[in-house]
């Protein structure tokens, strides 16, 4: 039988030090107004790059609610968007940036009167600045691209707002697959021709003419970086693990939409070296590892830390995950760099949500097979229909096509009331007896045959 | 009433509770397949055009078990009830399925189908929701284009454009006389009841559009109007993808209302707008989809030049709905963004309004009934002729 005792999580080192790079950015947000830079919200996919080679700010909708959650800031924004009428089923990402939005609103028109007012001054919720215009490229929810319509209505339907849309890869033919077939031919062709829409537009909204040249440099940082984080996470196959989702989590921020340039690159060969003097050394994430799964799911950002220590006193790596592994940027070899923009497409195009079932298996099955994994944990997160629809069809197929057991926790993306840790306890260490109970069997029955 | 009208009524009523015996019937005398198409955009008119028969997939009545265990519990009552029928066997009548619509829920769900019914075709092209966009026009006429081929291709049966203005033709006639018993709710008359209505609106999502007017015509024959009596007016608005249950309209009716005008899906939304019988019948298809949005705006599309508020005031002014309840399906995303929108504008106007979340099993009857009443005490007291109406009864 496991047991809950102690164990330490071994952080790596290397995402600590990145940490102000994050801290950084943030500051160039809150500062934007009074640097007179313009500053755009956005929402879905990495178009960072594209918003650095124009000059701009930019400013991830998701990102700053996931941040205001994991510092249990939140509070403020989803009181905002409850008074203002928002049901609490919905996608709390949204919920918590409409709050924003609304505080944001609330904040300028104060000053416009000449009202200073400290409280809200000190609230970090209340202190992302308007944007002079909003863009919206939202894979595989739909949520996504309501949410910034909604954004655009509430601060009075005067921000310009563009939308790339991006069709969801279902797959109807038989040719359909990860990377492959016509359909995906034809989405990117479809979705390269609207980013240069977009750039013709942000070229409108900027009064100047788009460097081209900054999106190739930047892109040539973005595939480094991406090469390098990949290559690091292979070597994660290894046993123990030398990092764990928890790791990458810490590096989500950074590859998704931090400002592509050398110190990203050197960010993430930091991590790849850190990682291979573990593996060389037989230094692992957690101590003691015994346990290897997978975690399908949105990122539960309220309890980043009680999520990682959970796992870790059971002496469970959580190697690989959905979210961090089929994401950002993950396919490095798909950007031209010379050329970068329907590779960028295709990457928009990839988000782990904007898939049919099939495919969603197809790589959930290669990581569990990559990494050597006993289980899955679904976090059942309460307000993302996103991630949580093909769940159930998921933990059947991975039950009846690889033999891993799985189990579900409740939780949110960043409404910290509908998480349910002691249910997660209980399962995981029911789970992690199965696991048990099969590789002693499995043990007997090898021992048998080799008798 | 008379036999004529009260015979169609009840065969509309009949075929509303249960689609599976004339889907059946259909089958059997006309030999051709029978494709499922989920909510809110599919032009029904193509599948038509190949003689098949196209049925908008309702939800069930029956509780949901089976369906708890394939998507979510917080996933709207629609489409946990759509996995429920995939998995209980109540969709193999369907020979192939169709869908138009991106809200991820409804993905979810025609995934399940797709994988508990791995022998059917479950085809989805994505209709882009972004409306203001030049490059959706074009997306939406190539979506249509391979929706016409994929019908080619399930039913065998190709597609000429006659045949596609007929089905056009045979469809908006339906509208039509649909949309003129609504009009006639609208301007007074009372003469059925809104669970008659919606049984004619669900009857045509299931029907052979021909024989569901033939069946409106009786109906309408014998038509004799009856005046509304002086109960509060209401406008009922949203409820997406899935009918709300009529013990609903009836709670509504037990307090005082009547009910004069809507906006759901299974009401005003599904008969807003023909589709132009002078163009093209296949960029006709494609227009209508955009002009269905200009007619009724709906959450799940965003386009700025059209405002659901707006509209709703509008159709306030015209019916004379003294109070509006906003039914909303559990968990339905599209719905909860807009919802402060609406409110904000009737709060402006000073409109009494309610929201009543349904879900697909149970329904707190006395909590509702005690809210409605509220509600109607506020309108009674907000309006002078109500109170001197009520003073003097
Ligand atoms: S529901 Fe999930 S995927 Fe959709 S917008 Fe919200 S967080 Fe993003
Ligand atoms: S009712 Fe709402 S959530 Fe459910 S399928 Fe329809 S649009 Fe989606």
């Amino acid at each position: 039988m496991s047991s809950a005792t102690p164990s330490s999580v071994n952080r790596l080192k290397s995402n600590d030090a990145g940490r102000h790079m994050i801290a950084d950015y943030w500051d160039r947000i809150f500062t934007a107004n009074e640097r007179d830079a313009q500053l755009v919200w956005y929402n879905g996919a990495a178009l960072n790059p594209i918003f650095q080679a124009a000059g701009l700010e930019w400013a991830h909708g998701e990102a700053f609610a996931a941040r205001l959650s994991a510092q249990k800031l939140e509070k403020s924004a989803q009181l905002a968007a409850q008074e203002y009428g928002y049901v609490g089923e919905l996608c709390s990402y949204a919920r918590t940036h409409l709050g924003t939005a609304l505080l944001a609103r609330q904040a300028k028109e104060k000053y416009s009167k000449g009202i200073v007012d400290d409280a809200e001054r000190d609230d970090l919720a209340s202190r992302l600045p308007m944007p002079n215009f909003i863009v919206n490229c939202y894979a595989g929810c739909s949520t996504g691209q309501q949410w910034d319509e909604i954004t655009h209505r509430i601060l009075g339907k005067e921000t310009p707002i563009f939308n790339v849309s991006l069709p969801f890869l279902w797959s109807n033919r038989p040719d359909a697959g990860y990377l492959k077939g016509q359909e995906w031919e034809e989405a990117s062709d479809y979705v390269a021709a609207q980013l240069y829409k977009l750039i013709d537009f942000i070229e409108v909204q900027t009064g100047r003419p788009f460097d081209w040249d900054a999106l190739r440099q930047g892109m040539k940082y973005i595939k480094e970086a991406s090469e390098i984080r990949r290559e690091a996470m292979a070597m994660c196959a290894n046993l123990p693990a030398p990092a764990t989702f928890w790791d990458w989590i810490a590096s989500v921020a950074h590859i998704n939409f931090l400002p592509a340039g050398p110190e990203l690159v050197e960010y993430f060969s930091n991590i790849r070296d850190e990682i291979a003097h573990r593996v060389a050394s037989g230094e692992s994430a957690i101590k003691d590892e015994k346990y290897r799964l997978y975690f399908d799911g949105i990122m539960n950002w309220n309890k980043l830390g009680t999520l990682a220590r959970v796992f870790a006193e059971r002496k469970v790596a959580i190697v690989a995950g959905r979210y961090t592994h089929n994401a950002f940027w993950q396919e490095p070899q798909l950007i031209d760099t010379d050329d970068p923009i329907r590779g960028m497409a295709q990457h928009y195009l990839l988000c782990p949500t904007n898939h049919g079932f099939q495919t969603i298996k197809h790589f959930t099955k290669h990581d569990c097979e990559l990494y050597g994994l006993d289980g899955i944990v679904f976090h059942s997160t309460r307000t993302c229909r996103a991630f949580t629809g093909p769940q159930q069809m998921l933990a059947k197929a991975m039950q009846k096509e690889m033999g891993l057991p799985s189990i579900f926790f409740e939780g949110d993306v960043a409404d910290e009331s509908f998480y349910k840790g002691e249910l997660l306890e209980s399962r995981l260490e029911a789970m992690l007896e199965t696991i048990d109970v099969r590789r002693s069997r499995d043990f007997i029955a090898s021992s048998a045959s080799n008798a | 009433m008379n036999e004529n009208r009260a015979d169609a009524l009840q065969t509309m009523k009949n075929i509303a509770a249960h689609p599976e015996l004339y889907i059946a019937d259909w089958k059997s005398k006309q030999k051709m397949p029978v494709i499922g198409i989920f909510p809110m955009n599919f032009p029904v008119e193509i599948i038509a055009a190949t003689g098949a028969l196209p049925v908008i997939i309702q939800d069930s009545k029956e509780p949901i078990s089976e369906g708890n265990s394939l998507l979510a519990e917080f996933y709207c009552g629609y489409t946990r009830s759509i996995a429920d029928q995939a998995a209980k066997g109540m969709l193999d009548i369907f020979d192939a399925f169709m869908n138009a619509d991106h809200c991820i829920q409804l993905l979810g769900s025609v995934d399940v189908v797709r994988e508990l019914l791995p022998d059917k075709p479950v085809y989805f092209e994505h209709l882009i929701a972004a409306m203001d966009d030049s490059w959706t026009k074009t997306q939406v006429q190539e979506k249509i284009e391979a929706f016409i081929i994929e019908a080619e291709r399930v039913t065998g049966q190709p597609i000429s454009d006659e045949a596609l203005l007929a089905c056009i033709q045979s469809n908006n006639k339906n509208r039509q006389l649909l949309r003129n018993i609504f009009a006639a709710r609208r301007n007074g008359d009372a003469q059925f009841s809104p669970a008659e209505l919606q049984a004619m609106i669900v009857s045509s999502m299931i029907m052979d559009k021909n024989e569901h007017s033939a069946l409106l015509e009786s109906v309408l024959a014998d038509a004799v109007a009856k005046p509304r009596d002086q109960r509060i007016r209401l406008h009922l608005s949203g409820h997406f993808c899935h009918a709300p249950r009529v013990e609903l309209f009836e709670l509504l009716e037990d307090c005082g209302a009547v009910i004069v005008d809507d906006d759901l899906y299974t009401g005003a939304r599904y008969i807003s707008t023909d589709i132009k019988e002078s163009m093209p019948p296949r960029m006709a298809l494609a227009d209508w989809y955009f002009a269905r949005n200009e007619t009724i705006p709906c959450p799940t599309r965003v386009q700025k030049t059209v405002d659901w508020d707006s509209y709703l005031l509008n159709a306030l002014d015209n019916s004379g709905a003294e109070g509006v309840i906003v039914v909303m399906a559990k968990f339905c995303e599209a719905h909860m963004f807009y919802y402060p929108e609406l409110r904000k504008t009737l709060n402006t106007h000073n409109i009494p309004h309610l929201l009543i979340e349904t879900e697909h099993e149970g329904m707190p009857v006395e909590t509702i009934r005690t809210r409605v009443e509220a509600m109607i005490e506020r309108i009674r007291r907000k309006s002078p002729t109500r109170q001197i109406t009520q003073e003097s009864a």
